[in-house]
């Protein structure tokens, strides 16, 4: 019989619990391309040779294969880009905006969806400084958050820092490849 | 019958009473969670499994960009809860051994009622083919047709009546009947 409640303990420890919205799409885009009065998405379809070559770069393909940039302008003058990713982890998926500016820098990194599980490891991690960390990156850069909460934060804070490190990486290698290098 | 509900030790009817209310509840919230992710109809359950990737065009010859102007409300627009392939892969990979143990659990609950032979085979196979069914149809409805979702369905269903017959006799059994109530 313990093998048999070893297991259900082991199955509900692995189950994966709802996703819950830590911040509202609409918040996240209006502190992540501030003051943006009109927004354009940018989709790019990717070929087989991009997707691929996406793949080889951060171990990520987008969804049907096709990478969403959304960039907000005020007047003529545009005010950065802005990406959601979404990071598969065991415990369920977690989905991070990426900011840009217009010269091609993070410019801010907010978690918008985890689960419930996930939730107080992502709080804690951002509690403890974990987005300021992303700030002003460019493509080609490595993000490096879970490196800099080890020691000052929970194993577990310190585990999703890198999923969340895995978001931003896909979103910089997005960005750099796809955002400004494709005709339309 | 390897053993009886009927005669067994209080503690024992009292162990499968509270085993059966824990899977009750958990069935309960089961519930509202699949209304709050997929539904209860052949089309929210293929929206969510079957998704985009049914009709997924091929990818182009060479990668193309398509621009369009958007507003704050689509933003805020409500997602479509999806379940891709990589999640099903997960799903199924932490789900399935959850269920297999949920149905050994009630198969051997089963093994204690008073029951025909026959009847009992029909319940064990019945609380196994749940899952079976259940999840065959979430990966059908991915690659082989929207159509598939009513399996799905089917195994929910047949998980939810596996679980209420399997309590209604064990409870009877147990705590009903003249033989299970004798001291």
């Amino acid at each position: 019989m313990s093998w048999l409640i070893r297991a259900a303990a082991v199955a509900a420890l692995l189950h994966i619990t709802p996703a819950v919205v830590l911040v509202k799409r609409p918040d996240a885009v209006q502190a992540l391309l501030p003051g943006a009065d009109t927004y354009f998405a940018r989709e790019v379809h990717l070929s087989d040779t991009d997707a691929h070559r996406l793949h080889e770069a951060v171990d990520w393909s987008p969804e049907d294969g096709v990478l969403a940039f959304y960039t907000g302008k005020t007047g003529s003058t545009t005010v950065g880009a802005l990406e959601f990713v979404r990071v598969d982890t065991p415990h369920g998926p977690l989905e991070v905006a990426v900011g840009f500016t217009s010269e091609g820098r993070i410019r801010g990194v907010i978690v918008t969806k985890a689960t419930v599980e996930m939730k107080p490891w992502v709080l804690e991690a951002v509690a403890g400084g974990l987005t300021e960390r992303y700030r002003d990156l460019k493509p080609g850069d490595t993000p490096a958050g879970a490196l800099a909460l080890a020691g000052r934060a929970g194993n577990l804070a310190v585990y999703i820092a890198g999923e969340v490190d895995k978001g931003v990486a896909r979103a910089l290698a997005a960005y750099g490849a796809f955002y400004n290098h494709v005709r339309t | 019958m390897l053993y009886d509900l009927r005669r067994a030790d209080a503690r024992i009817k009292w162990l499968v009473t509270c085993l059966l209310a824990t899977f009750g509840l958990s069935y309960i919230f089961g519930a509202l969670m699949v209304s709050l992710y997929a539904g209860f109809t052949p089309a929210r359950v293929a929206a969510t499994y079957a998704g985009p990737e049914m009709s997924m065009p091929m990818p182009p010859e060479t990668t193309m960009v398509v621009n369009r102007p958007m507003s704050m409300a689509d933003f805020a627009k409500p997602e479509v809860h999806t379940v891709d392939t990589n999640l099903l892969i997960q799903d199924t990979h932490v789900h399935v051994p959850m269920y297999g143990v949920i149905a050994a659990a009630l198969g051997v609950v089963v093994l204690g009622l008073s029951l025909r032979r026959a009847w009992a085979f029909g319940l064990i196979t019945l609380l196994f083919a749940a899952p079976w069914l259940d999840f065959g149809g979430m990966w059908l409805t991915k690659f082989a047709s929207p159509r598939f979702a009513i399996l799905t369905l089917a195994g929910g269903w047949a998980m939810g009546v596996g679980y209420l017959v399997v309590t209604a006799l064990a409870v009877y059994q147990m705590w009903r009947s003249p033989k299970g109530a004798e001291p």
